[in-house]
């Protein structure tokens, strides 16, 4: 069983957003897409700690992966976060802002 | 902008004109420099008062703007479009970066006297287009940034518009600028509902003096043309109203609240710094009500003095009000109407000048738990 958490708050807004999603119960192609952007982004090795410590109104990100008895959180804001993991931060902003899970 | 000679300074225009004629070759000289100066000058700035209202681009103290094109990545600053005393171009985002940071900087230099973000001339730098459907604006510490909105997705399905719409919005972020040259506040719990707040005020402020709006005629609504006509609101927030903005099934009710007595205990958005900046926004609203006219000039002077001379990046609520009632003494004398409408302001909202100040949430569990705030603001 893989499981994405996705959180985003703070922004311009200060609106939270947020995803559950069980890989499992979605249909394959893109629970197959999101794993491969899993493991380009190298996501267990990833520093658990990314705010900047400046920036006014950005996104804070908390990002929780749960997978064969591994679990990471990080946390990073709209200018530090890792390029590996922009493709699938985007496409996790889209489902989140989408409503269409 | 043209250099006025040391000279302008000193003498009025009246004896300029008696050296002009009766002075030795050389004095008549600079005399008639000086004039042409001072009167150059002064036509740039009638030209200037004129403009203003249409957002134009006119030379300021120091005015220097740099507008870029992330293209749709997040690549920081992007690809430079359009700098100072560049023509428009086709791209709406673009101009309206760069008229909104124009009107931003004319009003701090107008009203306040000060020369950009760090009164120093600092070039204003914003970036349009980052990355896709980013339905956000952010000051990075050193720049402007602007995503599009939900432009990715379908019409019928989009929340938001572009965030340079609003030139409030671009008010508010490059003021974020400015309280990072000054006070610098902390960015949690009322410190960073006063960075947050302050903000607001010299967004709907900037927005007023391009409109030349009184406070009476002001909507004092921030972000407004930033919902899209699927969602049921007037904007982001309202100064007057604190949680009157918007009440839509998707986005939800406008949460800020417009008295302590309904401050949001929350751990989340730093403790609610765009929460609870509602309570001080509309302290900052009753005052300007109370003053009258142009709530830039009177209002907006007394939060500047604020700012830039009393606030230090741990302050509360209460010692803003202190402050603020401090300062419009300082600037209009003791119980004067302007002192007196500062007064009513935070009465308004349940803050009585010269009170004890309360610590926020998160200072008071992290303190309960044994970790100070200077240790978090560490960790970040």
């Amino acid at each position: 069983m893989k499981r994405i958490l996705f959180e985003r708050t703070g922004g311009l807004t200060g609106r939270k957003v947020s995803l559950d999603l069980d890989l499992d119960q979605l249909p394959p192609d893109q629970a197959r897409t999101l794993s491969l952007l899993l493991e380009q982004a190298d996501f267990f090795n990833l520093p658990a700690d990314l705010v900047p410590p400046s920036a006014r109104d950005a996104f804070i990100y908390t990002l929780t992966l749960e997978a064969e008895m591994q679990v990471h959180t990080i946390r990073f804001g709209d200018t530090t976060a890792p390029n590996a993991l922009r493709p699938l931060l985007e496409d996790l902003s889209q489902r989140a802002r989408a409503r269409r899970v | 902008m043209v250099q006025q000679p040391s000279i302008y300074c000193i003498l009025p225009p009246h004896l300029l004109r008696e050296i002009a004629q009766r002075g030795t070759p050389l004095q008549r000289e600079r005399a008639l420099q000086t004039i042409q100066a001072a009167e150059q000058v002064r036509a740039r700035r009638r030209l200037a008062r004129e403009l203003a209202g249409l957002m134009a681009a006119v030379p300021g103290g120091g005015k220097q703007r740099f507008v870029y094109d992330a293209r749709e990545g997040t690549t920081l600053p992007g690809a430079l479009i359009r700098k100072e005393g560049d023509p428009p171009v086709s791209d709406a985002a673009v101009n309206e970066a760069y008229d909104g940071s124009g009107v931003t900087y004319d009003l701090f230099y107008e009203a306040y006297g000060r020369n950009s973000l760090d009164n120093n001339g600092l070039d204003l730098k914003s970036t349009v287009h980052y990355e896709k459907g980013y339905d956000n604006a952010f000051w990075d510490g050193q720049q402007m940034v602007y995503g599009d909105g939900d432009e990715d997705l379908p019409a019928s399905e989009r929340l938001f518009n572009r965030f340079t719409i609003a030139l409030d919005i671009i008010g508010h972020e490059l003021t974020h600028g400015v309280t990072q040259f000054e006070a610098n506040l902390a960015y949690w719990d009322q410190a960073g509902a006063l960075n947050e707040s302050f903000s607001d005020v010299y967004g709907s402020l900037v927005k007023q003096y391009q409109r030349r709006q009184t406070a009476q005629q002001a909507d004092w609504i921030i972000g407004e043309g930033l919902l899209t006509a699927n969602v049921k609101g007037v904007g982001l927030r309202s100064m007057k109203q604190p949680g009157s903005a918007y009440d839509d099934p998707i986005l939800g009710k406008d949460p800020q609240p417009g008295h302590m007595k309904d401050y949001v205990t929350t751990v989340e958005d730093n403790g609610g710094v765009h929460i609870n900046s509602g309570i001080p926004n509309r302290a900052f609203y009753v005052t300007a009500m109370e003053i009258g006219g142009f709530a830039w000039e009177k209002t907006g002077l007394i939060w500047y003095k604020t700012l830039t001379n009393k606030l230090t990046d741990r302050s509360t609520f209460q010692e803003a009000a202190n402050l603020t009632f401090e300062a419009a003494g300082e600037l209009f004398g003791k119980n004067s109407l302007e002192q007196n409408a500062v007064k009513t302001g935070w009465a308004e909202v349940g803050i009585t000048i010269g009170s004890q100040a309360p610590t926020g949430c998160l200072t008071s569990l992290l303190a309960y738990l044994g970790l100070t705030t200077q240790a978090r603001g560490q960790s970040k």
